[in-house]
């Protein structure tokens, strides 16, 4: 009987292994769960929707009418989790039938995600938009990930979005061509506790004059986070200038020599720095936390109102105050995007153009208070008052004064580049 | 005396370091502000307790699909563990040596590496974004844990009761169910509790393979504790820790009450 039993389960075994080759064997043909449409996948106009390129708006919104849209994008803002799945979701199912179903995700996992899908052939996944920008935009649209070009058919970009904006044509200096439309706009701040420091710097000078000052108390998230990183530039900006980068090759060594002030300048900073520059901060999450406990003097953020909701949640202090660079921060915008395998591009369209409405923009200003995208030019005068009328909070600097500060982002090609010079030069290096 | 006095030293030190982190989190749940030197927080918020039952997250349904899903893990990594362990201790074949391996290779491999793999694989199949997706790789997360207990277990209980009950004229499932299984009980056990957790805790294969349609605690729990929200982030712990442990504290009761009951038979 024993015997028996060691046959059968060597039979098992190899019965087992078979079917694991069988499924290696199969890996070519594509499965069950890409045989949904039979679009051309290369083309990137495919999908569940053949025509829709040249479909007009009215079909688009009847397509995308009961349907559901997925949203992936960064779920650690609370506010933004609430607004979307509240306000957006609200709007779009009553005005079309669409159920919004938002997912958390990195923007890294979303493009390995999307990478993976695209190695095997997928041609309906999962994610219908996508919020995105800078270099994860670039490498996206450049590795066929991204389905486009759709801006030019959303009524509200001609109705509401300034066309000619740099900013709505070209995302970190590289072309959209139609790829992504914007969400809201974003720029470079900085926060001291005006109970703790007096005199906030206007200036890279003041700013290493205030290092001195307060030393060990103060620092910025390491590159490549994404504050910490514009936060390096926008220093490049202070002592090399902008307009030069706007069209530099992304060569280590131009770049290099380019920089070259500004390199100085940050090696001048680290003996003052929290740790004697030796280290940073891995994410600027950990350098706001760091400020909210008093280890720091100053924190950066690249939303401009952070501070009056940090007040408000009680998480700083009343006396927290925002300041900008005289010379001006960097700004950028945000966008969405619709993935090149979204099983509802149609419904996609339909969110992204209700997102760039001056009611969701007025929600997302009020609510989030993020810089909408909507340009006032094109708003009605009731629209423009109801947006003049959002109380901003405590702590923060106005609408005008941010974009009157505002400079534009470096092409997406360099940040990588200054990243790693960044790495090379700066880390626990110190001058003479 | 004075090693008794030792080991109360050793065991007030363990627990001290597990149980004032718990402690800090929950008073970490309700704080807006708390900052250096103040011994006590400056700022108290209810804003988490809202967000948690009021917020867009659903907590009840976070909680079954998270409970059910680990449930489902112990169940089938456990019942598999059994099977492997039988095999490869009681039996002997060609190949042995290799099948053990294979059981420890999800425990080798890196869990980004594995996690994008499978997805690979997943897609092909057509088994990305689905709960049974989702469920097949945190079983294969857990079997190598579930095969080692089995396996230590299954070694110590040996086959002498189950032939013993077979030359007593009981069959294979009887003799399996009535002689072996009742001195597996300790490991079967550890291997679902051991299953349990690691499903619980799962992220990165969680959001990679269920697409973030599968949405878990942990799936929740994660972005917070990234973006920095602290109090956020220790409520949702608060929850995390406490629905384990209440789950846990359920089955061993459960169990105790199994054990009573077959004892008076």
């Amino acid at each position: 009987m024993w015997k028996f039993k060691r046959v059968s389960a060597l039979a098992l075994a190899l019965a087992l292994s078979i079917s694991l080759t069988g499924c290696g064997g199969n890996t070519d043909s594509s499965g069950p769960g890409s045989s949904r449409s039979n679009g051309d996948a290369t083309s990137g106009q495919s999908g569940g929707q053949p025509d829709l390129a040249t479909a007009s708006w009215d079909e688009i919104v009847e397509t995308a009418r009961g349907t559901t849209v997925t949203f992936y994008g960064w779920g650690g803002d609370e506010n933004r989790n609430n607004w979307l799945n509240s306000d957006v979701a609200d709007y779009v199912r009553e005005k079309y039938d669409i159920t919004l179903e938002v997912v958390g995700m990195n923007i890294e996992d979303i493009l390995a995600k999307l990478a993976g899908e695209k190695e095997a052939g997928t041609e309906s996944g999962s994610i219908d938009m996508i919020w995105i920008n800078g270099e994860n935009f670039y490498s996206a649209k450049e590795n066929g990930l991204l389905y486009g070009p759709f801006t030019d058919q959303l009524p509200n970009m001609e109705a509401y979005i300034d066309l000619e904006d740099p900013e709505t044509l070209n995302d970190f200096c590289m072309p959209i061509e139609g790829y992504e439309a914007p969400y809201a706009k974003a720029q470079l701040v900085m926060y001291h506790d005006s109970a703790v420091t007096s005199d906030p710097p206007a200036s890279a000078q003041e700013l290493l004059a205030f290092c001195q000052a307060n030393p060990g108390k103060v620092t910025y998230p390491a590159p490549p986070d994404f504050t910490g990183s514009a936060f390096v530039r926008n220093i490049i900006y202070e002592l090399c200038g902008w307009e030069q980068f706007q069209d530099m090759e992304a060569d280590y060594d131009t770049v290099k020599a380019a920089i070259e002030p500004a390199l100085d300048y940050l090696r001048e900073l680290n003996p003052y720095l929290w740790n004697q520059g030796t280290t940073f901060p891995d994410a600027s999450t950990t350098v706001d936390s760091m400020f909210a406990d008093g280890e720091l003097v100053m924190s950066i953020s690249y939303a401009p109102y952070t501070v009056a909701i940090g007040i408000d949640q009680g998480t700083y202090a009343g006396t927290t105050q925002t300041f900008v660079f005289d010379n001006g921060t960097i700004g950028n915008t945000n966008y969405m995007a619709i993935a090149f395998d979204s099983p509802n591009k149609a419904g996609a369209m339909v969110v992204i153009d209700a997102i760039l409405s001056a009611e969701l923009q007025l929600s997302q200003y009020a609510t989030l208070r993020e810089l909408p995208v909507v340009t006032s030019d094109k708003l009605s005068t009731e629209e423009q008052a109801a947006f003049d009328q959002v109380d901003m909070g405590q702590g923060v600097l106005t609408q005008e004064e941010l974009l009157s500060h505002r400079l534009p982002e470096m092409p997406a090609d360099l940040v990588p580049v200054i990243e790693e010079i960044w790495l090379n030069e700066v880390v626990g290096q110190y001058n003479g | 005396m004075n090693r008794h006095w030792c080991l109360k030293l050793v065991l007030a030190t363990a627990a001290a370091c597990i149980l004032i982190p718990v402690a800090l989190i929950l008073v970490w749940s309700v704080t807006a502000r708390w900052p250096w030197p103040d011994l006590l927080p400056v700022r108290l918020t209810l804003r988490t307790v809202r967000e948690l039952f009021l917020g867009s997250a659903q907590l009840p349904r976070l909680l079954f699909s998270s409970v059910a899903l680990a449930v489902a893990t112990a169940v089938l990594g456990t019942a598999v563990g059994v099977l492997t362990a039988r095999a490869t201790e009681l039996y002997a074949f060609p190949g042995k040596g290799l099948v053990r391996l294979c059981g420890l290779l999800p425990l080798l491999i890196p869990g980004t590496v594995f996690a994008i793999g499978i997805h690979l694989t997943l897609l092909r199949l057509g088994l990305a974004d689905t709960l049974a997706g989702v469920l097949l790789v945190h079983v294969t997360v857990a079997l190598p844990y579930c095969i080692a207990i089995m396996g230590d277990v299954t070694r110590a209980v040996g086959a002498g009761l189950e032939e013993q009950a077979a030359v007593l004229g009981a069959g294979p499932l009887r003799a399996f169910w009535l002689a072996t299984l009742p001195g597996l009980m300790p490991g079967v056990l550890s291997s679902m509790s051991m299953a349990f957790i690691l499903s619980y805790s799962q992220y990165f294969t969680t959001l990679i393979v269920g697409g973030g349609r599968v949405r878990t605690l942990a799936l929740v729990l994660v972005p917070y504790i990234q973006s920095g929200d602290r109090p956020l982030a220790s409520v949702y712990a608060v929850v995390f820790v406490g629905s384990a442990l209440l789950i846990f504290f359920l089955l061993e009761s459960a169990i105790h009450r199994m054990e009573r009951g077959g004892k008076s038979k």
